[in-house]
């Protein structure tokens, strides 16, 4: 799908790698679609590396692949309701910790729900938006009790940038995607 | 004082407004067309969970502003700007009402009432992410010689090379206006170097340093100090050391006769996320002092 849609945006843009700064809605469209399919593999790697089924390697492996969405520093900041205290993480060690949640079986999931900003332009040019998110996490014990449930809203940067490449002697203007900074924020509904 | 209010109404009346307030709701919540009699919902492992709160809740600043223009429709999609929906006035009068927060304005429906008619007028107005006279209040808690203090930053949005981004433009912390108090004006009076003195090679200047927090009343009557510059001065001298950001809100000046403050509520329910938390009639001739304090 994701292969897909990036050969789908470069077509769209094909020829025209010239003076394609301004987004109109159409254009604007396709970019969140791109920005939401990063979006969405980043929920399906955090749901992969919380499992507790999911072997050591293959954690890593996705982790990996999670690393990949985001721009190199990127930062993820968590704060439960009850503080305003802001834990930063940087990508690896975030989902590190979500690996070594001391639970015996861990529930998370994601409401279908996908909020997307309007993408505007940062001094530099590149395009920046945040996409939100919802996640339920529950945590179960050895006797399978409830041991701990949250929701948190997820706003994760999402940077759009215009590259070109050449294709066959030809340059083809596409939109980059990339993910920067999350807030991680607990919600008051659980 | 508000809340001490509250508590002293007798349960009926709390249950009365309750069992308003959701009747209230659930008329927005179908004018948006989320049917709440077929709520958005999912399920989530064993548990099947209501979406609608989540749909209903202004998620983002940014949402706060397309849902004030009806930009976007009920599920958070843009509407195109050919299409007829696009910021439609009808429908902007209906759903402008989800922007407030009901706890406040359930109880002034006239102001809220007022604020949407005006806006939706003939003259209608908009409010638009570089159009300036929005400002971000960002509360952070900060260590001061030694102690946690909370300070208020204030910023703007600037236009900058191919984009915008947000600039500091002023803050707000006690003990900066502590080195300023509003003197009297008889006290300042006494207080001048005579308009000679450049003919004593200023030999009376000594005086003004003998009283240091009155300095300033030796200045211009111009002379406003500038706390942006105390600020950074302190935190280069490695004075004040940035700890957290405690809580954000918006100061919005932008739309014609009115000013108004966006807060985020994090609670339950459908009335969450960012919200008008206080509204005010301000002629514009009456916002520039008002808007110095943003955009000094």
């Amino acid at each position: 799908m994701k292969k897909i849609l990036a050969i789908l945006a470069i077509v769209l843009f094909a020829g025209t790698a010239m003076a394609q700064d301004n987004l109109d809605f159409e254009r604007k469209q396709a970019i969140d679609s791109l920005a939401l399919e990063k979006v969405r593999d980043l929920s399906k790697y955090i749901k992969i590396v919380g499992s507790k089924e999911t072997a050591w390697s293959e954690a890593n492996r996705v982790i990996d692949r999670a690393e990949e969405l985001f721009m190199i520093n990127a930062e993820i900041g968590v704060s439960s309701i009850n503080s305003t205290n802001i834990k930063y993480y940087k990508v690896r060690p975030y989902f590190e910790h979500l690996m070594r949640l001391n639970y015996d079986r861990v529930e998370i999931e994601w409401y279908n729900i996908e909020y997307v900003s309007d993408l505007q332009r940062q001094p530099d040019g590149t395009y920046v938006g945040v996409i939100t998110i919802f996640q339920t996490f529950r945590g179960y014990d050895k006797e399978g009790n409830l041991a701990y449930k949250d929701t948190t809203k997820k706003d994760i940067t999402v940077y759009v940038k215009r590259k070109e490449t050449q294709i066959g002697g030809r340059m083809i203007g596409f939109w980059d995607v990339l993910l920067g900074d999350m807030r991680v924020k607990e919600t008051a509904n659980k | 004082m508000r809340r001490k209010k509250i508590e002293v109404r007798s349960k009926k009346t709390e249950d009365g407004r309750q069992k308003t307030r959701f009747t209230v709701f659930l008329f927005l919540l179908l004018l948006l067309g989320v049917d709440a009699g077929s709520v958005v919902a999912q399920n989530i492992g064993n548990y099947r969970m209501d979406e609608t709160h989540l749909y209903a809740m202004t998620k983002q600043m940014g949402q706060f502003i397309r849902r004030f223009n009806y930009e976007e429709d009920q599920f958070g999609n843009q509407i195109n700007p050919k299409d007829p929906a696009y910021r439609n006035r009808k429908k902007r009068q209906q759903s402008l009402a989800i922007l407030f927060d009901q706890e406040t304005y359930g109880n002034q429906p006239d102001l809220q009432r007022f604020f949407i008619e005006d806006v939706t007028s003939d003259d209608s107005t908009f409010m638009t992410f570089l159009g300036g006279r929005w400002y971000s209040e960002v509360s952070a808690t900060f260590q001061y010689k030694g102690k946690d203090v909370s300070l208020i930053m204030i910023l703007g949005i600037e236009k900058e090379g191919l984009g915008s981004k947000w600039v500091l433009n002023n803050i707000y912390f006690s003990e900066f206006n502590k080195l300023f108090p509003k003197g009297e004006i008889t006290e300042k009076e006494k207080h001048f170097l005579h308009p000679m003195s450049h003919e004593l090679d200023f030999m009376n200047i000594y005086k003004i340093f003998k009283e240091p927090e009155i300095i300033e009343y030796y200045a211009s009557k111009n002379f406003q100090p500038d706390y942006l510059t105390l600020f950074f001065y302190e935190i280069k001298r490695g004075n004040l050391i940035f700890k957290n950001v405690d809580s954000v809100k918006f100061h919005v000046f932008q739309i014609k006769d009115w000013y108004f403050e966006v807060s985020w509520f994090n609670r339950s329910g459908n009335n969450a996320g960012w919200l008008i938390s206080n509204l005010i009639y301000l002629p514009e001739k009456d916002k520039k002092d008002l808007i110095n304090f943003y955009e000094p």
